[in-house]
């Protein structure tokens, strides 16, 4: 049943006598559930209901005429107070999260909105805040984030749980591994949650871009070389392998590795030794090794382009890890686990995405995946200026119109990536670095696909 | 003796969990002063009492502050005076006077009978102390 408020008592101990204008406002004030207070042109609060004295356990009596951070004690009070905000610009904020500490001590996330108030001939009479506690939302939405990510690796998609539930058991064995998917998966991310997850944790974690490396300089970057192997060898170098000894290396676009190579990491992985370049002798390692490729390694094996030795060597335990298409209801984890990490890195207090911004990024296709989707959140970064991400706020490739879908039945998916890239090319007047920082991705995976679409820079 | 009081321009800052600046004051016995102004490297507890315990701090003077960073600052060693407004320098002096915990410099919501609202009440509630 509906609580009487103060003035209410007060009119049944006046035996019924008409309510003031005061009485009734705060009435209705007290009777909403939301917490409200009113400012005036100095920041003193000139109203606080029943709902606002229960979330910051601060009484009418004594915050009437107080200035409002000193009532409120939120994070954002001096540094981008929306209030301030909102009677600078006049445009009202909605659904700011924030947090408070109450006068229990106890943190609490609130949910706040503020708009100006006018008097009916439209002059200024100060601003009024209402704010939710949210910290029974907020702690739900922590446990249901917990339960979607393990070690930074965040995913509802039932092919990744299902991954998440034994990645301490391949942590824990000394096996080598092989993760494939597209580049931008997170390759390297699980890499390091298996390392980090096992018992070689304290000892180091090495990974090689095998791909971008030249194949003349690969061998002595993986085991190093000796004083005088080669022209400019002026000392002994150690290489990849001693730097990861007792620990993890990781080799990244294993795929793209020479023939010539192959044979050499063939008998590291059986006689667990290498040779220095220029070294007779052999050097025995303790290292476990992860190997990835956005390939597939057996079509390779079966082009003859990779030693089927070494694949069984290395293909003892895979991963297959999903492009983001295959994965999409995790976009919206992924967005708020990416806005969340670039407000702190960025100092900046962006609360969501608009409606429309992200039915806009659902409907991409992602050929650069989630190192693509983290790109896009950062550079909506630098050009937001509000509360929320917006439409405007995206790359242009992405708007109706512009967006390339792969789910086209007249186009197949070469059609499409070629289609998608040559965009992406022509507006950044073909850098190519350029490019491949728009897609997160590597540099050598544009110059690969490039070449395997077949398009050709103008002249 | 150090004392820290956690700073907006020449006010206190309001929350001390998301306070940016620190002023470190060195009082000397003979009363004398020394002041040092310093960010703080980190918004999370464990750097923030790291950092109040690389300067050396015996007192923190504070806006509101959570149980979780009072408390570890307690563990520190480090005494605290929370949920303290005002412009820093009558703060600083209320402090060496003993008169650090009047009414005047306690956030709303901090009096000693604090929901009643006893306005005439000199002493504090104990605001958010666990």
């Amino acid at each position: 049943m509906f609580k009487q408020g103060r003035a209410m008592k007060s009119r049944q101990q006046k035996k019924l006598l008409p309510f003031s204008a005061g009485e009734q406002q705060e009435i209705i004030l007290d009777s909403i559930a939301d917490g409200v207070f009113t400012v005036d042109a100095d920041w003193r609060i000139t109203s606080f209901n029943r709902a606002a004295e229960k979330i910051t356990g601060v009484a009418r009596e004594e915050a009437v005429g107080q200035l409002c951070k000193d009532v409120l004690k939120a994070d954002i009070c001096e540094k981008s107070c929306c209030l301030r905000e909102t009677m600078k610009t006049g445009e009202p904020i909605v659904d700011k999260k924030v947090y408070i500490i109450n006068a229990d001590g106890r943190r609490r996330t609130i949910s706040i909105s503020t708009a100006l108030l006018q008097n009916n001939k439209g002059v200024l009479l100060g601003a009024v805040e209402t704010f939710r506690d949210i910290s029974i939302e907020e702690d739900l939405r922590k446990a249901i984030k917990a339960k979607y990510s393990f070690a930074d690796i965040i995913s509802k998609n039932h092919k990744m749980i299902r991954l998440f539930d034994i990645l301490p058991d391949i942590a824990a064995s000394a096996s080598t591994i092989l993760i494939e998917g597209e580049s931008g998966t997170g390759k390297e991310m699980v890499a390091r949650a298996i390392h980090n997850l096992s018992p070689r944790k304290k000892q180091p974690f090495v990974a090689v871009n095998c791909g971008a490396l030249p194949d003349t300089l690969l061998e002595s970057e993986l085991f190093g070389y000796k004083a005088g192997a080669f022209t400019d060898a002026k000392k002994d170098k150690p290489g990849r392998f001693k730097m990861a000894e007792n620990g993890t290396i990781f080799l990244d676009e294993i795929g793209d590795i020479p023939s010539s190579m192959q044979v050499k990491l063939l008998r590291v992985l059986q006689e667990k030794t290498y040779e220095p370049l220029g070294s007779t002798e052999s050097v025995e390692h303790n290292v476990r090794i992860i190997a990835a490729t956005n390939k597939n390694l057996e079509d390779l094996v079966r082009q003859g382009r990779f030693r089927e030795d070494l694949f069984y060597r290395i293909n003892v335990f895979k991963i297959n890890l999903p492009p983001l298409r295959e994965r999409m209801e995790d976009i919206p984890l992924l967005i708020e686990h990416f806005i969340t990490r670039f407000n702190a890195i960025q100092k900046k207090s962006i609360s969501g995405i608009s409606s429309e911004a992200m039915s806009i990024l659902m409907t991409h296709s992602y050929p650069g995946n989630i190192r693509e989707l983290a790109n896009i959140i950062e550079r909506a970064f630098i050009l937001c200026k509000t509360d929320f991400i917006e439409k405007k706020h995206l790359p242009e490739a992405l708007l109706p119109g512009n967006t390339v879908r792969t789910d086209s039945h007249s186009n197949s998916l070469r059609d499409v990536q070629s289609s998608y890239l040559l965009d992406i090319l022509k507006q950044n007047n073909w850098n190519r670095p350029q490019t491949a920082r728009q897609l997160g991705i590597h540099k050598s995976t544009l110059y690969r696909k490039i070449k395997s679409l077949g398009i050709e820079p103008p002249l | 003796m150090k004392v820290a009081l956690s700073v907006w321009k020449d006010y206190m800052s309001t929350v001390f969990d998301a306070a940016d600046n620190l002023l470190i004051v060195e009082i000397d016995e003979a009363k004398k002063q020394k002041r040092t102004l310093i960010k703080f490297n980190t918004p999370d507890i464990l750097g923030r009492v790291l950092q109040l315990m690389d300067q050396k701090v015996n007192i923190l003077i504070c806006g509101a502050i959570s149980r979780q960073f009072q408390s570890a600052i307690k563990s520190a060693g480090i005494e605290i005076y929370p949920f303290v407004r005002g412009p820093v320098d009558d703060v600083i002096s209320a402090y060496q006077k003993g008169l650090i915990n009047h009414a005047v410099f306690a956030l709303p919501g901090c009096r000693k009978h604090g929901f009643a609202g006893n306005r005439q009440s000199n002493h504090r509630r104990r605001c958010g102390r666990p």
